[in-house]
């Protein structure tokens, strides 16, 4: 009972003082009675994330049912009665890592499929594997979120898939579906067996793109009226209404200059498509201006965070290039399982050895993530109502020595290496 | 009046993001609204040059040119006194823009070089360096039909933003493509276009059908009445994509550009070029020994495309003789219009049009002709003649600035103006000044190595006379049989010398 109504109130009713009701609602009520789980944590830090950059020393979070209830100085948050208390004074509490490039928390042998050059009907959602090892390692890694994504063997490969590394069966793990649509324009659709190149590529993910959106505008004109004839529903190109909705991204896999600059001036700019550029290595930073032009286009950066520039023989931090060139918003991904995704922390490290900056970085495996797969109202940070999804460190994430003791998605701890000596 | 061009350069390189050199690529600055270039000698290409020379640029576009030309009082003044003002160059066709110079497709028409393009390419950077203002980015010869080329000035982000022509020209081959001989090249340009009469015919009827139906008419025509009708209301609209770009082509809407490696394919080309009824509009790209068939291309009389090496060498096959022949001497004997390309692949100065100019002049081409033959013969084989390649009232303001004469080796390219913004300044150039950098470090390397080389000869010398001094000790004493000058010279793997 309880849970609906929660869940409810912060999904249908965005005004604080009804949360706030909700709440107090719930407090009124024995936690026994309603099957509700209470637990507080207390840690040295928390980075929260949250519109205002919050950090709280000294804090206690609160979480019942799932969600963050409160959150807060230790002086000033109350311990309700009865709830569990995990108390790690020395330790940095973090919101969980989201993952945008991930190709292992499903069946390897599904990766690719490469019948076709685009592939608009394929689902990863269709192998979504929660027994697979890789959940474990996410965990351990502090990485709470993924999106799921097919190979980038093609130039479409597919409808990727928002997934928990929660403990348990498919209805747990999904957060999201879709998740997005898996582009590639270049450096891998190459091995097509004839051999296709640059400016058939994009020609070939024009086309499709145009297809579906036709297929959206012959909808759109029917439900306003404009036309009478109800169009043939097509299996293969309905998902994509809701990508010309703006309900979910194009992840694209894309990198160097000339890549990175067709992804923003065709999905981005001649489709109007929500569009994440994953990868974005090589000289790709040279997009900058273009990517702020691009206002919503979120910069997802990785795996490999250097490169060296052979005309000017030098190496370069990608991260730092494109923080330097002046983007809003930053991520890494790992493009798991090219580099592992619980070395997410590791591939944000390098980015700032190469001169990004640690706070950033945080923010770019967390908020930044989640505003990417428009779910920024459910992960990424941590705010009363939001899941509870988060990692305790031993120190900064960023830092390669710190350990990520504890990790909780939903609420539950679903890892916990307290006395345990390995890493993951 | 420069220090304000360059704080629009410098905006433009900050907004790039891209804060240490180099600037590439990075977003086109706005053009100024008048400025004036003065003093300057003017080679305008389009006429005789002239001396103290004005030229006036309003909003990128030329307005006045002469010496009598009048400043208007609110245009900024550039004292180009001492200096040489030509039409910008251009490059006529060139795949070094595009990410992958060629398709797989054999028979590609709906492909654009625009979605292969590479605005980051230093290529680009080095044309302006080299004073080149225009480029015709065109797939490589590795094709049957490889679809639309661009035109393009090497500034901007992107490809749209370089554009000056989109959709230009459509790429062919006589000469065969990878994999393919001269009979399946021909084949598949025979199948190609049956199929699209026969596509043609189709489409035709139907859109004559579709027409009376709308005026509920019955056909009343036969079939070949019928899409003889149908032709005639045919748009683009109708043509799918395999087929739409060659419709154009056979309408005259896109110009035929045509690789013509070799001497026999110069037949097999008119051929194709006048069954299909693009010959008025076609270009020919030559290769090495094409101008062997000087007669059929005179005959034609269509403007050509030079090949890189403007030299052809053959050897006689019994003496071993080298056999070499200037292929610009024989295209201009016969009266053809011609551009010149760079040749990238020369270490030697081949690289720099001015120089293929410059080679043709030595070669007893006209100068006017070698001048034209690369800015304003480019121009009009793109069909923008009548914007770019020479220095007149109403044209682009497309300028190269140097400060000699543009033929003298020893010239260098000053500044670059596109379409009115300076797009290239020789002193804010870091590239180019770590270049000349390295080259001053080398020469003062090769000077002391030289210094050392004579001083040790001085040692060496009273060795051999009579009041010899006191002789080398054995550690500092050159290996055996070696001289000393010899050792004074860097050997690989030897160390000595420094």
């Amino acid at each position: 009972m309880k849970v609906q109504f929660f869940q409810i109130a912060d999904r249908r009713i965005n005004s604080s003082l009804l949360r706030f009701l909700s709440l107090f609602a719930a407090m009124l009520l024995p936690p026994s009675a309603m099957g509700q789980e209470v637990s507080a944590y207390r840690v040295g830090k928390i980075i929260t994330m949250n519109e205002k950059d919050e950090v709280i020393n000294n804090a206690v979070l609160i979480v019942r049912d799932g969600k963050v209830a409160q959150i807060g100085k230790a002086s000033q948050v109350e311990i309700p009665e009865g709830a569990e208390v995990i108390e790690m004074p020395s330790c940095w509490l973090v919101p969980g890592f989201v993952e945008l490039h991930n190709h292992s928390a499903g069946a390897s042998t599904d990766l690719h499929d490469y019948v076709y050059l685009t592939n608009p009907d394929l689902r990863t959602l269709e192998s979504v594997n929660p027994g697979t090892e890789n959940f474990k390692l996410a965990r351990a890694g502090g990485v709470t979120s993924a999106l799921l994504i097919s190979g980038s063997g093609t130039n479409m490969s597919g409808l990727g898939t928002v997934i928990k590394f929660a403990e348990g069966q498919m209805g747990d793990v999904v957060l999201k579906f879709p998740g997005s649509i898996k582009i590639a324009q270049a450096g891998n659709p190459e091995r097509y067996w004839f051999r296709v190149g640059r400016s058939f590529m994009n020609y070939n993910l024009r086309q499709t793109l145009q297809a579906a959106r036709d297929y959206h505008q012959e909808w759109l004109d029917f439900e306003s009226g404009k036309t009478k004839q109800q169009p043939l529903f097509d299996p293969i190109y309905d998902p994509f209404r809701g990508l010309f909705r703006g309900e979910f991204i194009a992840s694209m896999h894309t990198q160097q200059y000339q890549v990175v600059m067709m992804t923003l001036m065709l999905v981005k700019g001649q489709f109007g498509i929500r569009t994440v550029l994953d990868h974005s290595t090589f000289d790709g930073y040279k997009n900058a201006t273009l990517v702020i032009e691009g206002q919503d286009v979120i910069t997802i950066n990785g795996p490999r965070q250097l490169y060296f520039d052979g005309t000017q023989r030098r190496i370069f931090g990608n991260a730092h290039r494109w923080w330097q060139g002046g983007i809003p918003k930053l991520g890494i991904n790992t493009d798991s399982p090219v580099i592992p995704q619980e070395e997410l922390s590791y591939q944000a490290a390098m980015a700032c050895y190469y001169g990004w900056k640690t706070y950033e970085a945080i923010r770019g495996l967390t908020r930044i993530g989640a505003e990417a797969l428009l779910l920024e109202d459910r992960i990424g940070s941590l705010r009363p109502g939001m899941d509870a999804d988060f990692a305790i460190w031993s120190g900064d994430p960023i830092d390669p020595r710190s350990t990520c003791w504890i990790a909780v998605i939903d609420g539950q701890v679903v890892r916990d290496a307290r006395g345990e000596l390995r890493r993951f | 009046m420069k220090p304000m061009f360059r704080g629009l350069l410098g905006a433009a390189i900050v907004a790039a993001g891209i804060l240490s050199a180099p600037a590439r690529p990075a977003r086109a600055a706005e053009p100024p609204a008048k400025i004036a270039l003065t003093g300057a000698r003017v080679i305008p290409v389009a006429g005789p040059d002239l001396e103290g020379a004005t030229i006036l640029i309003e909003h990128g576009r030329i307005t006045a040119v002469g010496a009598d030309a009048k400043i208007p009082f609110d245009a900024m003044e550039i004292d180009c006194t001492g200096k040489v003002i030509m039409p910008g160059l251009i490059e006529p066709q060139s795949w070094r823009g595009l990410d992958v110079p060629n398709e797989t497709l054999p028979v590609a028409p709906f492909l654009d070089v625009a979605d292969a393009m590479d605005p980051s390419r230093l290529y680009f950077e080095d044309a302006l360096r080299d004073g080149i203002t225009t480029i015709h980015v065109i797939q490589a010869d590795s094709t049957v039909i490889g679809g639309l080329s661009r035109a393009v000035r090497p500034i901007g982000l992107t490809p749209d933003e370089m554009a000056v022509a989109a959709g230009l020209a459509l790429k062919m081959s006589i000469s065969p493509r990878g994999g393919y001989d001269r009979m399946q090249q021909m084949a598949t340009f025979r199948e190609t276009f049956r199929e699209l009469d026969e596509y043609t015919e189709t489409i035709a009827e139907q859109k004559y059908e579709e027409s009376l139906s709308k005026e509920n008419k019955k056909v009343d025509v036969g079939p070949a009445e019928a899409r003889q009708r149908g032709r005639k209301l045919l748009t683009d609209a109708d043509h799918d994509d395999q087929h739409r770009n060659l419709m154009r082509l056979k309408r005259g809407d896109l110009i035929a550009w045509i690789n013509v490696g070799s001497a026999m394919d110069v037949a097999p080309a008119v051929q194709l070029a006048t069954e299909h009824g693009f010959f008025e509009k076609t270009v020919f790209a030559l290769g090495s020994d094409t101008f062997k068939a000087i007669g059929e291309l005179k005959k034609a009389g269509r403007p050509v495309i030079l090949p890189e090496d403007l030299f052809h060498r053959e050897r006689d096959s019994v003496t071993g003789e080298i056999r070499e022949t200037f292929i610009p001497a024989k295209i201009h004997e016969a009266g053809l219009m011609f551009a010149l390309q760079p040749n990238p692949n020369s270490s030697m100065a081949e690289r720099y049009l001015t120089y293929q100019a410059a080679l043709c002049v030595r070669h007893g081409i006209p100068r006017q002709t070698a001048l034209e033959a690369i800015t304003l013969n480019a121009a009009k084989m793109m069909g923008l003649g009548d914007r770019l390649g020479s220095i007149e009232a109403g044209k682009v303001a497309n300028l190269t600035i140097y400060n000699g004469d543009p033929l003298d080796f020893n010239s260098w390219v000053e500044q670059v103006y596109i379409d009115g913004i300076l797009a290239y300044d020789r002193s804010d150039d870091p590239r180019l000044e770590e270049l000349l950098r390295l080259e001053g470090v080398a020469k003062e390397a090769d000077e002391a190595k030289r210094q050392a080389a004579e001083e040790a000869k001085k040692e060496s010398a009273p060795a051999d006379g009579q009041n010899a001094e006191p002789k080398p000790t054995e550690e500092s004493k050159p290996a055996e049989s070696t001289s000393p000058a010899e050792n004074a010279r860097p050997r690989r793997g030897g160390g000595g010398g420094r």
